[in-house]
């Protein structure tokens, strides 16, 4: 009897499986009235932007903590201000002086002060951030002479430059009083995020969503302009067009919804396909280049792989042209920097072959000249589309390519700590300034296990003075003259090749108001967004 | 010869040794008739099927033939599934048969590591396997058959026990024959045909293997397989669904092949046995 | 129930060689892995220095030797601690408790619609074997069973989620709704009816196929012929004795499949966003969290050691003979 009952037990549970799948039907949008939800593909294990200085962080907690200065279209040097009102720097770059906010509480009711910036400036920039380290190596001292007033001091010249640049990025200030005295790596406000921003931390449940609420005692009058931010984790880079279209979130932004996607996507009523609001988010699609293989150490071959690239198929075929070729390695959006005085590498396939031929290596029986290990990063399809194009390319030219897949971590070991490479894909990101991360995929002697750093064994005498020169020289216009022929020699020279450079795509409801107000805007304060 | 007539005498086997065949002809005929490299870039990106005789069943997301990469994924997914299994029945078969013929601390030991395999989800041991040793055919063989040695290793030893008893062998053992040559030329070949109905069902699951593992970006970029052409289209699922609909229906079409002559020969078998 | 007192503790002493292979072994995968937790971690930063990548591998041991680490889990373990995960700055512990749940609800959910589902359609394709509608179940269940799962549940959240907005696209419930109880339960069944259907329609052509099998075989028993003879209605022979005889081969795959279940389960959950125990994993090998891997490798063996043992005993409440053999053995 036992049998027959546990069968109509399950049999019964079965049916009232089925009926329940049939007689649901979905309710739309959350009930809260201004409540944003956005996809997030990632859940940073430590949110905090004053030590991890990446997008993936910044994307949430930019709406809680605030830098000194954000980035602007319209502003003077295109910085807004935000935590800072004024900043000046000293004509012999040793110091740089800021004047901050008056009226600015934390979330928990304690005032901002310059003690704050001095702190986060000396115990967390500059010792403990990626970026910051770099930015602030020659950083002494900061003084305040008043609770408003933070004086930088430097021990040796700075170009002011290069500091005024990198504050949107480098300068996410944190609260004095819950990390003074703590072990800043551990500390639970990493996650739990207490700041000065429109938005204050209110929950995460990890792999499902981030929630920020309004903060009512905003600096700024009338902001911010939603009640709630939803950071809802997708994983699945096919989620977020469906869940956009089926009205469960308002935004994806950072191409969430695949390039190949946004054509069809943007017909769909009341969504709209957004290309701006990256402006100051450039990311550079290169070939990295290992210069100890003594084929690749030839400039000619180098060269040829440069000329057998068809930029503006890449740019068609695998960015949907959605980004632009690349001239060299200052994107065109950094008009401060750019250059197009370069070299110029118009595709051409029989000039490759030429130069191959030129440079000793002929092709064999079979048609190949010599064989390369070709390392795409993982981190994007674009950057996995591209290496298969690659592979491609250089089998026109008698290259015979192999890919080597892994996954991204088992990838940042093999091209920057093993250096075991002939050729790589990589899409390093454009800062602002050549300084932050760019020179040093050119510069010579970097220590093995450095991501996005010269691994190649790539070592000019000449560019490293340049690149040693202009950290140094304070004077704007000749500075940035410096980076101009760090961009020809990088060009002529051909330490990595520049393929392309594009900026994100957001694809939001038409019911999100001011989307893209800033060229950082997804990694903003997205204080005057509205619903 | 018997159970083959057998087999294709019954509708399910003939099915799948009809798919079966076809497809085997197809994918050794493959470097003939397309002698191209699938991964060349032949033509405009996104052409739909039956809209360009010269790629008829449309370009991908590169403008790479569809028709090309179909052919030579079935040469690759094909591949996988039989040397996954191939490697699964070989060695589970081996420790089957040591098992179950040495027996005492041997088979203690052995069985206990079955357990362990069988206890650990089959497809998260791969999918570590793979993200660890980086996605290339022969590492996604491995790691599928990591996750299937274990069905043949214990039928085997079954077997083993079952036979090792009877008259043939122990007369084998009063010659004097070595354990291990017992084990080889008596044991083994007597355990195999109920393996052998086994192995095709792990051909089957092999190339579902695969597939997944494409589909969470774990395939080998050198090699066009079906699962890697399902989770390429998968980008473009609703502008371009043909991408992925095409090499899906041909790995289902292909698996129920399988599953089809694994009926067949199961039956046929079982007929025979009967008989006898 | 003596009985069933000998079998658990018997179990519970053969699994702990078994066990101690598996951790082991994951131990020396992870640690055959390129790149290191520090790796993965700075990839998540967009970079940083040696001295900073030197730091962080001294902060988390990971320059202690190989042996030695090991030694620190083993113990650890011993302890019933899991360690701490470097890819989520949280005892492992912590995380696998909040995880798990999500999956068990998934895999009960789909095990019992697989079960239900299968036997059901496995007693109709049986009850007339090679009839028409024995055909038609049977050629539809072989090719479900050939449907890959991630197919099958990116086709049904388009159909209904995207296109006819039936159903909720991804996760386990509604964010932040402050639902409870009846509500909140209600709510989650909504979120699983899709992740459910894909990852349970290979069950249930296996279930179905099983079932079907179980009755085919039983049509040729003597009893049936007997029962036949005696002239009992076909409809009563079909459930009080075919299908009731057939039913006990499903329970012994219900414990073989918890373990393959669970390995589907990675696919599924990443497709439809749901925290489980499959994308932990997934996170884990990406993250290179070996201690993370090792303690969800553990658990979900530890898992299907428990699932099979309720199988076991099941059984042998259900059949004397069970319990007599293994005493024997």
């Amino acid at each position: 009897m036992i049998h027959a009952s546990f069968s109509r037990r399950a049999l019964l549970q079965g049916t009232a499986a089925l009926l329940a799948s049939t007689t649901f039907v979905t309710e739309a949008f959350a009930q809260a009235s201004r409540r944003l939800i956005v996809a997030a593909d990632s859940e940073p294990k430590n949110l905090n932007p004053a030590m991890v200085a990446s997008n993936g962080v910044f994307f949430v907690a930019s709406k809680v903590i605030e830098p000194l200065a954000e980035a602007s279209f319209t502003a003077k040097d295109g910085l807004a201000p935000r935590l800072a009102t004024s900043w000046e720097g000293a004509a012999d770059g040793l110091s740089v002086t800021f004047k901050l906010r008056s009226g600015v509480t934390w979330h928990d009711g304690t005032p901002f002060t310059s003690g704050d910036v001095a702190f986060s400036a000396l115990k967390i920039w500059k010792p403990l951030q990626n970026l910051g380290r770099l930015v602030f190596a020659n950083l002494a001292d900061v003084e305040t002479p008043d609770a408003l007033t933070a004086v930088f001091r430097f021990s040796k010249p700075t170009p002011f430059q290069l500091i005024r640049n990198a504050l949107p990025v480098v300068t996410s200030v944190v609260p004095k009083h819950i990390y003074d005295g703590s072990d800043i790596a551990t500390n639970p406000a990493n996650v739990k995020l207490v700041g000065t921003g429109p938005f204050k931390f209110a929950e995460y449940k990890p792999g499902e969503f981030y929630r920020l609420v309004r903060n009512p005692t905003y600096w700024s009058a009338g902001e911010p302009k939603v009640d709630e931010i939803i950071f809802r984790v997708l994983p699945d880079r096919a989620a977020a067009a469906g869940a956009l279209e089926a009205e469960e979130i308002h935004l994806a932004a950072f191409s969430a919804v695949p390039l190949a996607d946004l054509a069809r996507i943007g017909k769909v009523n009341g969504i709209s396909v957004i290309a701006k609001g990256y402006e100051a988010l450039t990311y550079q699609l290169i070939v990295e280049i290992n210069h100890r293989r003594k084929e690749l150490a030839n400039q000619k071959v180098r060269q040829a792989i440069s000329y057998a690239i068809d930029r503006q198929f890449v740019v068609d075929t695998v960015f949907l042209g959605y980004a632009a070729t690349s001239t060299g390695p200052v994107p065109k959006n950094a008009p401060e920097f750019y250059t197009a005085d370069v070299a110029a590498y118009n595709f051409d396939v029989a000039k490759a072959n030429a130069l191959l031929d030129e440079a000793g290596y002929p092709r064999g029986a079979d048609g190949t000249r010599f064989e390369l290990k070709l390392l795409p990063a993982p981190y994007f399809n674009e950057t996995k589309q591209f290496g298969d194009y690659l592979k491609q390319a250089l089998t026109a030219i008698g290259i015979k390519a192999t890919i080597v897949s892994n996954d991204s971590a088992g990838h940042i070991k093999a091209v920057y700590t093993d250096q075991a490479f002939d050729l790589a894909v990589a899409p390093p990101v454009f800062r602002g300034d050549p300084a932050i991360s760019t020179t040093i995929l050119a510069q010579s002697g970097q220590k093995p296990g450095v991501p996005f750093s010269n691994q190649g064994g790539y070592a000019n005498p000449k560019l490293d003075a340049i690149i040693a020169k202009a950290t140094e020289t304070v004077d704007t216009a000749a500075r940035t003259e410096l980076y101009k022929d760090f961009q020809k020699l990088v060009v002529d020279d051909l330490p990595f090749i520049n393929v392309a450079e594009w900026g994100f795509i957001t694809v939001a409801r038409n019911s999100v108001k001011n989307v893209a107000s800033n060229p950082r805007w997804a990694v903003s304060n997205w204080a005057d967004t509205e619903l | 010869m018997t159970v083959l007539s057998r087999l294709m005498r019954q509708p399910e086997g003939l099915f799948g040794v009809v798919i079966l065949s076809t497809l085997a002809i197809v994918a050794l005929s493959a470097p003939l008739v397309f002698p191209r490299d699938p991964l060349s870039i032949v033509a405009r990106p996104l052409i739909p099927p039956l809209s360009d005789w010269s790629v008829p069943l449309g370009t991908d997301r590169l403008g790479r033939d569809v028709l090309t990469a179909l052919v030579y994924g079935a040469r690759a997914s094909l591949s996988v599934g039989l040397a996954a299994a191939a490697t699964a029945v070989v060695v589970g078969s081996l420790v089957g048969t040591l098992a179950g013929f040495i027996g005492g601390i041997v088979d203690e030991v052995l069985m206990r590591v079955v357990d362990a395999f069988q206890i650990v989800p089959a497809f998260l041991l791969a999918l570590a396997l793979v993200s660890v040793a980086g996605p290339s055919l022969g590492v996604v063989v491995v790691a599928i058959a990591l996750g299937a040695w274990t069905g043949p290793a214990r039928l085997v030893r079954a077997e083993v026990l079952s036979i090792r008893e009877r008259d043939y062998v122990a007369a084998a053992r009063v010659i004097g024959m070595h354990p291990l040559e017992i084990a080889l030329a008596q044991v083994l070949p007597g355990a195999i045909a109920p393996v052998l109905a086994l192995s095709s069902v792990i051909v089957a699951a092999a190339i579902l293997v695969e597939a997944a593992l494409s589909f969470l970006g774990l395939g080998d970029p050198n090699t066009v397989t079906w699962g890697t052409m399902i989770a390429e289209g998968r980008t473009v699922l609703r502008t371009a669904p043909f991408l992925s609909i095409i090499p899906g229906v041909a790995l289902v079409v292909t698996v129920v092949g399988v599953y089809l002559l694994t009926d067949g020969l199961n039956e046929a078998l079982a007929r025979r046995r009967v008989k006898a | 129930m003596r009985r069933s007192l000998g079998i658990v503790g018997r179990r519970a002493i053969s699994s702990i060689p078994v066990l101690l292979i598996v951790i082991v072994g994951t131990f020396f995968l992870m640690e055959a892995a390129p790149g290191d937790a520090v790796d993965a971690y700075l990839l998540s930063m967009g970079g940083g220095d040696a001295a900073l990548a030197r730091d962080l591998r001294a902060s988390y041991g990971l320059d202690q030797s190989i042996l030695s680490r090991l030694w620190l889990y083993l113990s650890a373990l011993a302890r019933f601690d899991l360690g701490w995960s470097v890819a989520f700055g949280r005892p492992i512990l912590a995380l696998i408790a909040e995880r798990l749940p999500n999956t068990l609800i998934l895999m009960g959910a789909a095990t019992t619609f697989a079960f239900g589902v299968g036997s059901l359609f496995g007693i109709v394709a049986g009850a007339r074997p090679q009839g028409w509608l024995d055909r038609v179940v049977s050629i539809g269940s072989l090719t479900l069973y050939a449907v890959p799962g991630f197919w099958l549940a990116l086709v049904l959240s388009l159909i209904f989620s995207v296109q006819l907005r039936w159903l909720p696209i991804a996760g386990m419930e509604t964010i932040a709704s402050g639902k409870v109880g009846l509500d909140r339960a209600l709510d989650i069944a909504r979120h699983l009816v899709l992740p459910v259907t894909a990852l349970g329609m290979i069950y249930l052509a296996l279930f179905l196929r099983t079932m079907r099998a179980g009755m085919v075989e039983a049509w040729r028993q003597d009893f049936v012929l007997a029962a036949r003879a005696r002239g009992i209605p076909r409809g009563r022979i079909v459930l009080s004795h075919i299908a009731r005889n057939a039913l006990l081969p499903l329970v012994t795959l219900l414990g073989l499949q918890s373990a393959a279940m669970l390995g589907g389960s990675v696919v599924i959950e990443s497709v439809f966003a749901i925290p489980g125990f499959g994308r932990l994993a997934q996170e884990a090998v990406a993250g290179r969290d070996a201690p993370l891997l090792m303690g969800i490798i553990v658990t979900s063996a530890v898992l299907v050691i428990v699932v099979t043992l309720l199988v076991d005993l099941t059984y042998a409440l259900l059949d004397p003979r069970v319990g007599a053999s293994e005493r024997a053995k």
